[in-house]
């Protein structure tokens, strides 16, 4: 009960964005990720969402029949999507301590997505596992040189499956597969804090074909450099 | 584009080889274990739309339409200025108090689903569902500027009608869950630029984010009780279990493996999460309190590959996904405390209806994704042929 308090008290803090206090019931060698701000955050320019048309009153309750939804179909791609949202905060971090503090702020502000730099360095995977090859190693290491020499630079990593699994199951595995790759780049010496994760399941394919040679290229970690404007790439 | 196909003839085609397909299946059904039987009835006197709605919804509900002679049950009516029926049985003895029923207001559409929800209570003895809603997310192909798939949050009628697309971010939204007893629903949305998990009033489209963390924020699930959300969060360095209030405040850190959690449900009590975990390799099922303690296996008799839980209104069963090597994905029920599960029917991501008898699952065909709705008790299946494009992720409103 008493650890079960201190976990419940851990996650307050993290979730107020008052960060530094280390997550001390993590008993494996797990690296957090940079905060953001969690709860709430940086999405109060979030545009309002769409109320569902009021139902027709009837007996059944039932709704009026159109067949086709007034506004079904029209996709409104959003021009211009905030950005990146990681966090900045972040110093003073042992990459190699686990379990590290959660700085606060935001990462992404101000930078722009370079998808090209590490195109040739996407790490693949084998069926249903999140390890990184021994195989994949070197290309994470020269991602890993690459940042420690630009420190102002952070970095997205994106993990990807194949389609056969469940999107549930695969959302989770997508995440494993990302964070391991974050982790091999931590035991190179790049930061914790500049470097987060997203999982896009099995969502994203690289190669939509349903046989096994699309199924590996699909099965993957790609790397999302993110840049502060202004400076001049390469 | 989306298009919500309609087409009146082709709906009415594939109603009818559903029927007939239904029908050859009714004389297969074995009983075994939980199993019944499909609950022979005919339909006389209804058209068009309202004779297609009574079909789909009293097959849904485990009944097998059949010609009269065959039929322990027969529902006659008519439907001009509003549907009437009357249901009497094998005997003719109404079932209906006073002899016939008649549905004023409202569509003809909504007045059938009311007629077929009188006679699934009266002859099947559990609430109908012909008037509920699904959540779903869908995607069209379509691909935004940063070369993301685009998948939206829909809601519409349990039978796919009244479609209505509830986000236009233009980006990855998923993972619906609604927030039971309310007009909300919780859902996954990348529209800040990465994954957070947000709340949409259906009302009056007020959205708040609830959790916006690095890294992975998804499988919102809400409380029965409606007081708490259940949620997969990576921010201490592996998706974990993370339990807090309703608005996201008051976090806590259920499961703490290295290994990935996924899909929280819950217990109609509030107090057991179920999940799916590949601690230990593999990926079998955990219940874990809220009150504390370690996850624990629920027992599924040695299956392998079980993802995806949702546990039952009523407590009894819990439906999960189980996976098998490639694209072979089957529905099972296992009772709630543990046991030997049963296999329901092909399909991935069941979402309980609140009659805990019927599941909505997605089907894959070909390349396509689509809701179909699942009867745990007859394995019967119906596909909902309605909506184009492809489905995923249905949460059955409760």
């Amino acid at each position: 009960m008493k650890r079960l308090f201190h976990v419940g008290l851990v996650g307050l803090v993290a979730a107020l964005a008052l960060a530094s206090a280390g997550c001390k019931t993590r008993a494996k060698n797990l690296t957090a990720l940079p905060s953001s701000e969690g709860r709430g955050g940086s999405s109060t320019d979030l545009p309002g969402g769409r109320p569902l048309p009021p139902t027709q009153g009837s007996t059944g309750g039932g709704n009026a029949f159109n067949g086709v939804p007034s506004n079904a179909g029209r996709y409104t791609p959003n021009a211009n999507p905030t950005g990146v949202d990681l966090n900045s905060g972040a110093n003073n971090l042992d990459p190699n301590r686990g379990n590290t503090a959660l700085p606060t702020g935001d990462l992404g502000d101000g930078r722009r997505e370079d998808r090209e730099m590490f195109r040739g360095n996407t790490v693949y995977f084998e069926y249903d596992r999140s390890a990184v090859k021994k195989s994949e190693q070197a290309k994470v290491a020269a991602v890993a040189e690459y940042l420690k020499s630009n420190m102002d630079s952070r970095l997205q990593i994106e993990g990807h499956c194949d389609e056969r699994g469940t999107e549930g199951y695969n959302l989770a595995l997508g995440e494993r597969r990302a964070l391991a790759i974050r982790e091999t780049l931590l035991n190179f010496g790049v930061p914790a804090a500049n470097v987060t994760t997203v999982s896009f399941g099995e969502a994203r394919p690289a190669d939509s074909s349903q046989n096994d040679s699309a199924y590996a290229k699909n099965r993957r970690g790609e790397f999302i450099l993110l840049v502060p404007n202004g400076t001049a790439l390469r | 584009m989306i298009r919500f196909n309609i087409h009146r003839r082709g709906f009415m085609a594939a109603l009818a080889v559903l029927a007939i397909a239904c029908h050859a299946r009714a004389q297969e059904v074995v009983v075994t274990g939980a199993t019944r039987e499909l609950v022979p009835i005919a339909l006389s006197g209804f058209t068009g739309e309202v004779d297609q709605v009574l079909r789909f919804d009293l097959e849904v509900a485990g009944f097998a339409v059949v010609s009269a002679e065959k039929a322990s049950y027969l529902l006659n009516g008519r439907n001009g200025d509003q549907v009437e029926g009357t249901l009497t049985d094998k005997d003719k003895r109404s079932l209906f108090n006073g002899g016939g029923r008649a549905y004023p207001g409202g569509t003809s559409r909504s007045q059938a689903h009311s007629l077929a929800d009188d006679v699934v209570k009266m002859i099947l003895k559990y609430p109908g569902i012909a008037r509920t809603k699904i959540a779903f997310k869908h995607e069209t192909g379509q691909r935004n500027q940063h070369n993301e798939m685009i998948s939206e949050v829909f809601v519409a009628d349990y039978d796919g009608a009244n479609a209505f697309q509830l986000t236009q971010d233009g980006t990855v939204s998923r993972s619906p869950a609604w927030q039971p007893g309310h007009r909300t629903l919780f859902y996954t949305s990348f529209r800040p630029g990465r994954p957070c998990i947000f709340s949409h009033d259906l009302a009056t489209g007020a959205r708040s984010p609830i959790s916006n963390f690095n890294g992975m924020n998804d499988g919102a699930a809400i409380s029965p009780d409606g007081t708490k959300i259940a949620m997969v969060l990576s921010k201490s360095g592996s998706p974990d279990i993370w339990v807090g209030n309703i608005d996201g405040s008051g976090l806590r850190q259920l499961t703490t493996t290295r290994e990935a959690e996924s899909s929280p449900c819950w217990s109609p009590d509030n107090r057991t999460l179920c999940f799916a975990s590949s601690e230990g390799g593999g990926t079998r099922l955990q219940l874990i309190d809220l009150a504390g303690g370690p996850m624990r296996p629920l027992n599924i008799g040695g299956l392998r590959g079980a993802t995806e839980p949702d546990w039952s209104p009523d407590g009894k069963y819990i439906a999960f996904t189980r996976m098998g090597r490639g694209e072979n994905f089957e529905i099972y029920r296992v009772d709630a405390k543990g046991g030997s599960p049963e296999a329901v029917g092909p399909g991935e991501d069941p979402s309980w209806a609140p009659n805990s008898r019927t599941l909505a699952v997605i089907r894959r065909q070909g390349g396509a994704r689509k809701l179909s709705l699942l009867d745990a008790f007859t394995k019967q299946a119906k596909d909902v042929t309605t909506i184009s494009g492809s489905c995923g992720q249905p949460s059955w409103a409760k």
